[in-house]
């Protein structure tokens, strides 16, 4: 569903992803692992093509980008709309109420109108344990509901993969576990998502972890044989 | 250093001289203009008052030393010594005999007898005399006035809301306006008249030439010695022929001239109501003119609430199309947008005023093409106003909203580009609306400014506020203090609703935030 493949990226001369290779079946839980400045995080942003690479390609379900070159808007927006992105802080639209936010993909980069998004909207409120919330501003909202909403709004353009970048990192234990709690009904619901992660609870639950290190992938395989060592 | 000493004392040395005598400072308003004070080709500043001046200077034995200021405040001047930096000894400017101001300063005895006179264009058939201004069923006649002057107050009275009174504080272009048949006629003192007539061949005087008065100097209460010398200069100069010969050198000797002599051994000033005399009790009971001129000043301020009202939201609709394109446009955009700020702002209110109302018809017209100088001359002061504070404060509010949208943290675009939505819904949806918030409190504070700005209107012939108590003041200055604080209290009465509101929204704003990271 997802492949990458011999992804280089560079900041300058300091080379952060070297040659990356990676694929994830449909609804799989793929887990990055590993120190911080791996490169995980970066390696997601390439997905959704918030950053752009010197070569290798992404390819998610046939929408691709290649490295090289600037990407054409067009063909990002559609590769945007199936593949969602949950980030370490939240990014929540502050001027919208908590429903409006996860109706916001939907109206804007869909073009539905309110009625139509709506009902869908709410039920993913209700999903995420935030039903009564609807109208509250994010301001309103502790952390851990904030993170829950941006999960909702991500879950309303109902893309085919879910990217997580730290999703609990910014949170407080308790707040975590209520977000763990929502990202572990996805995955049992058959979610297709890559998650960078900290949480080895939440890891050792994936399909496939992949251990980054210096930009590179330096081991993949089921949870028990990768995280073994380092527990 | 030592060079510049001994060039110093050299220049002290040399001064001395001329500081034997006692300076005669005459108070006068330079862009009044032509033919009363103005600069020949050369900067030379010349003029039949100029030379009046240096003529009653060399009999009082003093040496004639021009001080400029604002017409309207000249008399004001006398308030102050007369040796402080600006200060002056007479006003010599084609000031009236007028009751009020007579009854403050010392006026001389008269200098000059002028009428007021009605000038059109040559080939305007619809004004052949004063009675055309009268409205007969069709559109009022626009009729362009120096502000604060006898023309202003006789049209009032006379025509009061039959004709359309823009009034303007420079002469000259209220002339060329005529001429380019974007005002329907004028109405000057005499010694404008004649000087405009001979400069702008299109133009003509039409009616009999009304209402005479004396042009005199007025001087300080306490300046009895000074006003007898100048009475006396006055005197000889009309007896030996010197004011005669000064006058018609500008073309200004005229029939009325005759009279000067016999009123300079009548009782004077002579009395301002005639009509009264003997009836003492019936000045007292006159009305107040306060409530007039409250009126006048409330519907001066609904003028200013006016062009407020309809230029800022404009200023801001391009505000914020300029500053969005110069954060997120293309470079093709940003350069001439960043452009359009730096010149609107590096430039003058005032400037910007005068192009949009005065040069930019005037260069239409000269296009050639029909429908283009329709459009100029179509241009009315209000369009012109409100487009002008519109432009000029869209440059503010371009860089309010520019700083507004740099303040919105990058992952807001992030999370919605990654939700899907183009960079423009993106700027559309997400980053605009919480920019707006954020700048409102100093897009309001441009508000407030914007309201008092709309004074710089008034070269345009917009009689707004602060113009209105200007022109109001000329005829009532022993009402000055009153009219002052009804004035600044209209302001006030404008301008803090608006502090109130702006308050209410930072509230409301503080309240939005912290959600933002």
């Amino acid at each position: 569903m997802i492949s990458v493949t011999s992804l280089t990226k560079f900041h300058g001369t300091h080379r952060i992803l070297n040659a990356v290779s990676l694929t994830v079946n449909k609804g799989e839980v793929t887990a990055l692992v590993g120190p911080s400045g791996g490169g995980k995080s970066t390696l997601l942003r390439c997905i959704n093509g918030l950053e752009t690479f010197q070569s290798g390609e992404v390819d998610v379900v046939g929408q691709k980008l290649a490295g090289g070159k600037p990407f054409d808007p067009k063909s990002l927006q559609k590769l945007r709309q199936k593949v969602g992105m949950v980030f370490q802080q939240f990014h929540l639209f502050p001027h919208m109420t908590a429903l409006e936010n996860v109706m916001s993909g939907p109206r804007y980069a869909l073009g539905k109108s309110r009625a139509e998004a709506e009902p869908l909207a709410r039920k993913l409120l209700e999903r995420v344990g935030l039903k009564e919330k609807a109208d509250s501003k994010p301001a309103n909202l502790s952390g851990g509901q904030q993170q829950r909403v941006a999960i909702a709004r991500t879950l309303a353009v109902q893309p085919v993969a879910i990217l997580f970048d730290e999703p609990t990192s910014a949170l407080d234990p308790a707040m975590a576990t209520e977000v763990l709690a929502v990202m572990r009904d996805l995955a049992a619901e058959g979610q297709t998502m890559i998650v960078v992660t900290h949480d080895m609870d939440f890891a050792e639950r994936a399909t496939v972890v992949h251990r980054m290190k210096a930009g590179e992938i330096v081991k993949s395989g089921p949870p028990n044989e990768v995280l073994k060592d380092h527990s | 250093m030592k060079k510049l000493a001994i060039a110093f004392l050299l220049l002290l040395c040399t001064s001395l001289p001329a500081q034997d005598k006692k300076p005669f400072r005459w108070g006068t308003d330079p862009t009044g203009g032509a033919p009363f004070v103005y600069q020949d080709d050369d900067g030379k500043y010349i003029g039949f008052e100029v030379e009046l001046a240096a003529y009653l200077a060399k009999k009082l034995d003093r040496e004639p030393k021009m001080v400029a200021g604002d017409w309207s405040n000249l008399p004001q001047q006398l308030n102050k010594s007369p040796d402080v930096e600006g200060g002056i000894d007479v006003v010599l400017n084609g000031y009236e005999l007028q009751e009020d101001l007579a009854g403050k300063y010392l006026p001389t005895r008269p200098y000059y007898v002028f009428r007021v006179v009605l000038m059109t264009r040559k080939d305007n058939p619809a004004i052949r005399g004063w009675s055309d201004l009268y409205q007969r069923g069709g559109e009022r006649k626009t009729v362009g006035v120096l502000g604060g002057t006898v023309a202003q107050e006789y049209l009032e009275k006379t025509f009061q809301k039959q004709i359309e009174l823009l009034s303007n504080p420079d002469v000259a272009n209220v002339i060329k306006l005529v001429r380019d048949k974007r005002l329907d006629a004028t109405v000057q003192d005499s010694p404008a008249a004649t000087y405009f007539l001979k400069e702008y061949p299109e133009l003509a005087a039409v009616g009999e030439p009304v209402r005479p008065g004396f042009y005199v100097i007025y001087c300080r209460q306490d300046d009895k010695e000074l006003v007898a010398k100048l009475d006396a200069a006055i005197a000889d100069g009309i007896k030996d022929g010197t004011l005669q010969k000064i006058y018609e050198k500008y073309g200004l000797w005229t029939d009325d001239q005759e009279r000067l002599l016999y009123w300079q051994s009548q009782p004077w000033p002579p009395p301002f109501h005639p009509e009264a005399e003997g009836k003492g009790e019936e000045k007292k009971d006159a009305p107040s003119p306060l409530p007039r001129l409250s009126r006048e000043l409330a519907e001066a301020a609904w003028v200013t609430i006016k062009l407020s009202f309809l230029s800022f939201p404009i200023a801001m609709a391009i505000g914020l199309a300029v500053g969005v394109g110069r954060v997120y446009g293309p470079r093709w955009v940003r350069v001439p947008f960043t452009l359009y700020v730096e010149v609107i702002r590096g430039t003058p209110l005032l400037l910007q005023l005068f192009i949009i109302y005065y040069l930019i018809p005037d260069l239409l017209a000269r296009s050639g093409i029909g429908f283009l100088g329709d459009l100029g001359r179509a241009l009315t002061p209000m369009v012109a106003g409100v487009l002008g504070l519109a432009i000029n404060y869209s440059a503010y509010e371009a860089e309010n909203y520019r700083a507004g949208l740099l303040a919105i943290p990058k992952g807001q675009m992030e999370a919605a580009q990654a939700l899907g939505m183009s960079r423009f819904a993106a700027i559309w949806h997400v980053i605009v609306p919480q920019a707006i918030r954020i700048v409102i409190p100093p897009v309001t504070n441009d508000f407030i400014a914007l309201f008092k700005d709309t004074s710089a209107c008034s070269i345009i012939l917009v009689v707004e506020l602060t113009r209105k108590y200007n022109e109001l003041f000329n005829f009532n200055r022993n009402l000055i203090v009153e009219l002052a604080f009804l004035t600044a209290g209209l302001y006030l009465l404008m301008s803090y609703p608006l502090s109130i509101v702006a308050r209410r929204l930072e509230h409301r704003l503080a309240s939005l935030k912290g959600g933002a990271a």
